[in-house]
């Protein structure tokens, strides 16, 4: 087998700098002793203790990981049926109706949502936020499971089938853990998809709630406090947390193949 | 079927949970209000005297808020538009006429801040705080280039600007900085007249090359980081900047400069919704709001021009003291409030806006 490349490796690492030295900075400014994202002042703790004062900020974050955490069970489950559907019945019109919302703007998905719900009298707030995050994330779930099942073996259903399994148990027995990896991705999707979504929560929540990005984009103003930081640090390692979780209850499911 | 009807009830639950809060809530005043603009202790003690709890939701922009309002949201009591945003919920038929005998302090309000073109008799609005647009600057650099920050000239005359070129930041905002230049040629902020506004833009076109930033967003940052030596910018992040230089243990000091043609003047209202859930509790927050004491904490905390003469005496005299934020009579009389514009100025003054960005 032929090595790969030093320049492989040089845009590999470029790549990954790229990508975690802003992450990093966030965490690294979560600790510094000054109002500013500018300079290195001194360690401190200070913003995390100010954040564990901060009700407001400690609410929205627990609405967007509730909100998050709904929307990407629900949109897996609805995605996943989805999916399938397009696959199995080769419909024309499904996919249209399945991935529409994936492609219109975001802007106009919060504004007929809010008219929307406005017109069926439905209160403003976590649950009409749940509904709409749902509802744009299902496409993204679909598609992922799609393709998934594009590159499945047809005949291992067939022969669950031949052996006697009714439709429901070839798909729970079968078709379901080999879509497994696309499902759990989709569902991880929808999950990092709706935690940061603002466009379409700032329409769609109603007087009082509040999530994160919510909060966030509305101190933007008055610049950005390190607050903010020790929040985003907490979710990140929230996330690690259960990501090293994932693969050690179920190392299959974060792999491909 | 089964997986029809257990969807059906998936959302039944939801709906009910949607109007649960509403059944069993206890008092909530819903103020829809900017970030950061109101004192955290105000909030306590109205809660304290309302027996009520206050649920905040922020905008960043009078846009946001009108647009989300336009489509329909509702459950706010309270809303704080600047004055053309104002203009515009007025004209939507969107707020409550407010009813002045239950508001018996409305007598402590300055009565230069009443009656604008905005609301003219005040039949829908009480002004809550001002800020200023001017020039915020690094008094250490400036005293030693020897450039007095009183003219607006400090950032569109090419002589000065050869001494700071490159450390100068002006709004992102095309109303803004349009008003600035206009204000520096003896024009109206509001001019419609083309050529006037051909003017402006030319004179913005000859400054641009000298500036280094078209910037709305990071100005407190970079005045007080020292990188930037004058920002045009609102006289409340002025505030916060020089507050951050103090904690950052700066040499140098961030003051105002209130510009002698004159500048924008925003004033911030409170106004009650038509639909408002809880008009009571909204008038009884006007009310409190108005009360000296508590009208002057938010002046404290963020450095904003306050309209309530009855304030005056519990603001901290550092912030008090600072004409550019207190003006005198004769200098509020320069300072102007933006109008909403029709729209084929509008239009005419975004093509010179395009043409000022592109060039």
């Amino acid at each position: 087998m032929k090595r790969p490349s030093w320049l492989l490796y040089a845009a590999a690492i470029v790549g990954y700098l790229f990508l975690y030295i802003p992450l990093a900075i966030v965490v690294v400014y979560s600790f510094n002793d000054s109002r500013l994202n500018a300079e290195w002042v001194g360690f401190t703790f200070d913003w995390y203790r100010k954040l564990a004062a901060n009700d407001e900020m400690i609410q929205a974050a627990v609405n967007s990981l509730v909100i998050a955490t709904v929307t990407a069970f629900a949109a897996t489950v609805l995605g996943t049926m989805a999916g399938f559907a397009m696959h199995r019945y080769r419909s024309r019109v499904l996919p249209i109706l399945v991935l529409t919302p994936i492609a219109i703007p975001e802007i106009l998905m919060g504004v007929s949502l809010l008219l929307f719900f406005v017109l069926l009298n439905l209160t403003l707030g976590i649950v009409s936020v749940m509904l709409a995050h749902i509802a744009f994330c299902i496409g993204f779930v679909a598609i992922v499971v799609r393709s998934r099942l594009a590159g499945m073996d047809e005949s291992l259903t067939e022969a669950a089938r031949d052996c006697g399994a009714t439709p429901a148990q070839a798909f729970r027995l079968v078709t379901l853990p080999l879509i497994m990896p696309a499902v759990i991705a989709g569902a991880l999707m929808a999950f990092t998809l709706s935690i940061d979504d603002f466009v379409i929560t700032f329409f769609t929540a109603g007087a009082g709630t509040q999530t994160l990005p919510l909060v966030i984009y509305s101190m933007i103003k008055i610049s950005v406090t390190p607050e903010v930081n020790a929040v985003s640090t907490l979710l990140m390692l929230l996330t690690l947390v259960l990501i090293v979780l994932a693969s050690k209850l179920a190392p299959g499911t974060l792999r491909s193949s | 079927m089964r997986r029809l009807l257990s969807l059906a009830s998936a959302a039944a639950l939801a709906a009910s949970l949607a109007a649960a809060p509403a059944a069993f809530a206890k008092d909530v005043l819903h103020l829809y209000n900017w970030n950061n603009y109101i004192a955290p202790e105000t909030v306590k003690r109205f809660e304290a005297a309302c027996k009520c709890e206050v649920k905040q939701t922020y905008y960043s922009d009078n846009e946001e808020m009108l647009a989300k309002l336009a489509a329909g949201a509702k459950g706010y009591d309270i809303v704080v538009p600047t004055g053309n945003a104002l203009e515009s919920l007025i004209k939507q038929n969107k707020l409550l006429p407010i009813d002045k005998a239950k508001i018996p302090n409305l007598k402590n309000i300055n009565p230069a801040y009443l009656g604008t073109r905005f609301d003219p008799k005040n039949e829908y609005s009480v002004p809550y705080a001002y800020t200023i647009t001017m020039l915020g600057y690094n008094d250490e650099k400036l005293k030693e280039l020897g450039i007095p920050v009183d003219s607006w000239a400090v950032i569109f005359d090419p002589k000065i600007l050869e001494k700071i070129k490159g450390r100068v930041t002006v709004l992102d905002s095309s109303s803004e900085l349009m008003a600035a230049a206009l204000k520096y040629l003896g024009y109206s902020i509001n001019e419609t007249d083309e050529k006037k506004l051909r003017e402006a833009a030319d004179l913005i076109k000859k400054a641009k090359p000298y500036w280094a930033a078209f910037n709305a967003s990071s100005y407190i940052k970079e005045l007080t980081v020292g990188n930037i030596w004058v920002a045009h910018g609102y006289s409340n992040d002025i505030f916060q900047a020089n507050l951050d230089a103090q904690a950052a243990g700066r040499k140098f000091r961030i003051l105002h400069g209130l510009p002698k043609e004159g500048a924008v003047l925003a004033v911030d209202s409170m106004a009650i919704l038509r639909n408002a859930p809880r008009p009571d509790l909204a008038y009884q927050f006007i009310n409190f709001m108005l009360d000296g004491k508590n009208s002057a904490e938010l002046s404290n905390l963020i450095g904003s021009g306050n309209p309530n003469n009855d304030a005056l005496q519990y603001i901290k005299p550092e912030v008090k003291s600072n004409k550019a934020v207190f003006p005198d009579q004769a200098v509020l009389g320069k300072l102007e409030q933006q109008q909403d514009f029709a729209a084929k100025d509008r239009r005419y003054r975004n093509r010179l806006w395009t043409e000022v960005k592109v060039k």
